[in-house]
């Protein structure tokens, strides 16, 4: 089968972006270098949400030479992220207006890009289009993470980001070696129907050409021990470049350690299923005992989504059947975008009009804006898994699944520490209801674009705590991957 | 009948709480009368329940059932009914809630917020009440959570942030203890079915562990297990020596209206999900642990009693003895005797009045004296007569004055454990002798604070404070005629509850 005979109508969403991408990267530039642009920032909202559409219209699942597949993971996967970054933009509309000393257009067009490399991602079913995906998704959030150049952190933030991120998709690419010496092929479902007998031939060089990769991904996704870098990267790093990174960075992350891990190394999960519940046991206890230290907000959310992180490890772990596996990261990933990104939405009006970072600077919120206390407690309660919210019912779901795979210390575990983030989610909600406002105390008033962000991202997140079955009832009758 | 009444109960002061938030902040009285209004509407609609309640038929009422959610491998449902033992507890929480909605007609700061979260609470209080699906229940009883973090974190005392945070993370760890032992008594009793039935329904577990298809999946060893767990996880709650030490500061730094909820109401939550599940669904094993139990309750007993006995905070005297008087509860629970269990429940009931007056006592004069430290009151019967004699009232009944609630319960308890099998609990009598010296240190400790605080010279700082105000005849009369009425004639409560009570304890073989 030649390349001109493949199915490419399966890649319409992401020529449809990578197009609507490049006609606002060049009108961008024809406006002019410097100036206020929020049509930009709607334009790429429109881009997101056209593209979205039509990874919703699209029927038809196949694959473009066992190269780049669409089946219902990819799909979802696909819209979720759509999604989100548009939520993201909404917030950057309100950033970008307080601070001068960053383009637009560029900001923009940037998010566009990696949001091109994540489709890619998910959807590719070969080393080599995974790790293109992968890096353009990677540059594109080096250069975001130091935006405010001017400013030291955001500098250092972005070296950080560069050298670690780097090396992790080093450690990426030669674990693909590993595998690619060893079979002469990238394709994943060939890795995934020769894996056994490799393995049985060959167990050092395929379990190394694993370790690589864990180590790589780990990075990616920030768990422990490779979570150093994030809280430095989500401290420096303008703040709605934050929000992408902590959800879109790591979700992307997530979907292809799923696709690499399940359809390339199904076939020996006994001998890697142990090590992510390690890690994920690892990543929920320290994620969140550091969080408890912390008082500024953004590296607090960072260990808090390095806690998250470690319960949508718990599924992969707990592995009863992929379908249900997958389901459940879906559905908490879902809840994690809404969560998240409402909270940052708060988190960045306020940081940006008080002027702090500190915990402090929420102080009274409710006093000044009582629909913005009250959203950010139901993100902050979804956050900590308690009732009515997409949180409690995500993580319940993910403890029921460990359980019922004989993993009653991990679901423990995963209990206990999720007691524990109440000490500091709370912390937040104790500064917005019950201490006075310091300092400005006049009321404090959204944008439209943030406040719908919040709308929204309240309304889910609420809304599958309340009525979850609209989404696990369609989960759960779904084949999620084409192979 | 009205269809689905018991969800219009539960979810009604839900509603009433968005409308409040609905309201401007500056309308306060017009916040207050719609929060008094839902609740009224609450507790009319509870009687209803009340009044259609079936008192000859053993088992479910009312019952409501719906499909929820599917998780693919677990299914649940939203099931509500009632029967005689939730039944008591559903009125007792629409009549004290209402009424301390009624007490709190004072709080000027953050009007709007209060009553809203008091009304969500209330929600989540009659919901953990009617739920049968435990996953259902569950949820209902961290709902309870939230408000109550709110309530005593904002409008509390001093040390409101400390009391919340230790409020929040000790419950939240009982409820932690629940969830597991909730999901593995789902697993294992889908494997007792031979995986032909799972379900999450109290009433149907009960029934599964009764009579299992596959008796081998459910071993005695992991069946204990599950018990401790359930105990621990509803011991925090009720509470129960040694997981008590969050009550005393939850309760001394929570508004009054907020003290009369948690002791009236909360407390109660635990004590029924420990019957309803814990004794419910494994009675062999509450059985085994018979004695053990007794003997948590006497230590409650006669620990509380002491240590009420040397406070000198009136408060925290109130909130030792609410601690003492739920040791009450387990010593006529473990006799696993009809007395025993009635006399449980009437405790509950009775405790859930008496207490929540009590509370309100000591918040109606704190808010006149500034103070609640015992020595520096005194006299209180002479500037505040109504006050005092209410709360003079509150004390005997909490003594168990013959002719108010407190004494029937207690008597029920005491003839219960006397009259265990010496199969069940061997030293049976001896720890009746024991919990009733609790009966001589209650006494002790109230008169004697009675005596402190109403008696004696009056301190002349408190000439011409202000006598009971019309609006807090409301409570006061309301809670101590509840009292009394079951004191007087204790068959209203015990027409209701006798099937319940017969049924759970024929589980053990009578």
């Amino acid at each position: 089968m030649s390349a001109f005979d493949a199915n490419w109508s399966l890649m319409t969403p992401e020529i449809v972006l990578a197009t609507l991408a490049l006609l606002i990267f060049t009108l961008d530039f024809m406006t002019g270098v410097k100036g206020k642009k929020p049509f930009v920032g709607r334009l790429s909202i429109i881009a997101l949400l056209v593209t979205a559409g039509l990874v919703l219209i699209q029927r038809e699942t196949g694959s473009i030479a066992d190269i780049f597949i669409v089946d219902s993971f990819s799909s979802v996967f696909k819209v979720v992220i759509l999604i989100g970054v548009a939520l993201v933009i909404g917030i950057s509309m309100y950033y970008v207006e307080k601070n001068d000393d960053i383009y637009q257009g560029e900001l923009y067009s940037l998010m566009l890009f990696a949001t091109l490399g994540v489709m890619l991602m998910v959807s590719s079913a070969d080393l080599i289009t995974l790790f293109i995906g992968l890096e353009l998704l990677s540059i594109s959030s080096y250069c975001m993470a130091g935006f405010k150049k001017y400013k030291k952190k955001s500098t250092e933030a972005a070296i950080k980001y560069i050298i670690l991120g780097g090396t992790a998709s080093a450690f990426i690419l030669y674990g693909m070696s590993f595998m690619y010496g060893l079979t002469g092929t990238t394709s994943l479902v060939e890795i995934g129907s020769q894996i056994s007998a490799l393995f049985a031939a060959n167990p050092y060089i395929v379990l190394m050409s694993l370790l690589f990769m864990v180590v790589g991904f780990g990075f990616k996704i920030s768990v422990v021990p490779f979570h150093m870098w994030a809280p430095d990267v989500y401290e420096g790093s303008p703040t709605p470049v934050t929000a992408f990174l902590t959800v879109v960075s790591k979700l992307a992350g997530f979907a292809i350690l799923l696709r690499v891990f399940f359809v390339g190394f199904g076939g020996i999960f006994d001998e890697w299923g142990f090590v992510i519940a390690i890690i994920a046991a690892l990543t929920m206890i320290i994620g969140n005992v550091i969080a408890l230290t912390q008082s500024n907000v953004k590296r607090l959310m960072a260990y808090s989504g390095i806690a998250q992180a470690g319960y949508l490890l718990v599924p992969i772990a707990a592995l009863i059947t992929l379908d249900l596996t997958v389901s459940i990261i879906m559905f908490y990933a879902i809840a994690y975008v809404m969560m998240t990104l409402g909270a940052f939405a708060i988190i960045t009006l306020v940081t940006e009009n008080s002027g702090s970072e500190d915990i402090s600077s929420f102080s009274g919120l409710y006093q000044r804006s009582p629909y913005l206390a009250i959203a950010m407690s139901a993100f902050l309660i979804s956050l900590a898994g308690l009732p009515i919210s997409a949180g409690f019912v995500g993580k319940a779901w993910i403890f029921v699944n460990a359980i019922s795979a004989d993993m009653l210390w991990l679901a423990v575990i995963m209990i206990v520490t999720s007691i524990i983030s109440f000490f500091y989610y709370f912390g937040i909600i104790k500064q917005m209801f019950m201490r006075q406002p310091k300092g400005d105390a006049t009321e404090l008033k959204a944008p439209f674009a943030l406040s719908s962000v919040v709308t929204i991202t309240l309304i889910v997140t609420v809304g599958l705590g309340a009525l979850p079955f609209f989404l696990t009832n369609l989960f759960s009758g779904l084949q999620w991957m084409a192979f | 009948m009205i269809p689905n009444l018991l969800t219009w109960l539960v979810f009604l002061p839900l509603a009433g709480a968005a409308l409040v938030l609905t309201i401007p902040k500056e309308n306060k009285n017009v916040i207050r009368s719609l929060a008094a209004g839902t609740a009224v509407l609450t507790l009319i609609l509870s009687l209803f329940v009340w009044a259609g309640f079936d008192r000859g038929v053993t088992g479910i009422q009312m019952g409501e059932s719906y499909p929820w959610i599917d998780f693919g491998f677990l299914q649940l449902h939203y099931e509500l009914g009632v029967d005689g033992l939730s039944m008591p507890l559903l009125v007792l929480t629409t009549i004290v809630t209402t009424l301390a909605i009624f007490a709190s007609m004072r709080i000027q700061e953050r009007v709007k917020e209060y009553f809203a979260w008091t009304l969500a609470l209330m929600t989540g209080m009659l919901g953990v009440f009617v739920a049968l699906d435990m996953f259902l229940f569950f949820l209902f009883f961290e709902l309870t959570l939230i408000p109550m973090f709110f309530i005593i974190g904002i409008w509390g005392g001093k040390q409101r942030e400390y009391a919340s945070f230790k409020f929040l993370l000790y419950t939240g760890l009982g409820s932690a203890v629940m969830f597991l032992a909730f999901i593995a008594m789902y697993y294992k009793g889908t494997e007792a079915m031979l995986f032909q039935e799972s379900t999450f329904n109290m009433i149907r577990l009960a029934e599964i562990y009764a009579n299992p298809l596959n008796p081998e999946a459910l071993t005695n060893t992991f069946k204990a297990g599950l018990f401790i767990a359930i105990f621990i996880a509803f011991a925090v709650k009720l509470p129960i020596f040694p997981f008590h030490t969050w009550l005393p500061n939850a309760h001394v730094e929570a508004p009054t209206a907020a003290s009369m909820i948690l002791a009236g109401v909360l407390l109660k939550m635990g004590a029924y999900g420990l019957l309803r599940i814990g004794f419910g669904i494994l009675p062999d094993q509450a059985a085994n642990f018979a004695t053990l139990i007794a003997i948590l309750g006497v230590i409650n007993i006669i620990y509380g009693a002491c240590l009420a006995l040397v406070q000198t905070d009136l408060k925290k005297l109130v909130a030792y003895s609410s601690i003492s008087h739920m040791g009450i509860v387990l010593l006529g629970a473990a006799s696993f005797t009809e007395a025993g269990m009635q006399g449980a429940i009437f405790q509950l009931v009775s405790h859930g009045f008496i207490a929540a007056l009590l509370f309100f006592m000591v918040g109606a004069i704190y808010e006149r004296t500034k103070t609640r430290t015992i020595s520096e009151m005194g006299g209180l019967s002479k500037s505040v007569p109504v006050l005092a004699g209410f709360m003079l009232a509150a004390a005997m009944a909490s003594v168990g004055l013959p002719g108010l609630s407190g004494f029937v319960s207690e008597l029920l308890a005491f003839l219960g454990i006397f009259g265990a099998s010496p199969e069940l609990i061997p030293a049976a009598k001896a720890i009746a002798v024991i919990g009733a010296l609790g009966i001589i240190l209650t006494a002790a400790y109230l008169l004697w604070a009675m005596q402190r605080t109403t008696f004696g010279k009056m301190n002349e700082k408190y000439n011409g404070i202000q006598d009971a105000r019309p609006m807090e005849y409301i409570p006061m009369i309301g809670l101590l005629g509840f009292s009394l009425l079951i004191g007087i004639y204790p068959h209203i409560l015990s027409d209701v509850i006798n099937t319940t009570v017969i049924d759970l304890v024929s589980r053990i073989g009578g």
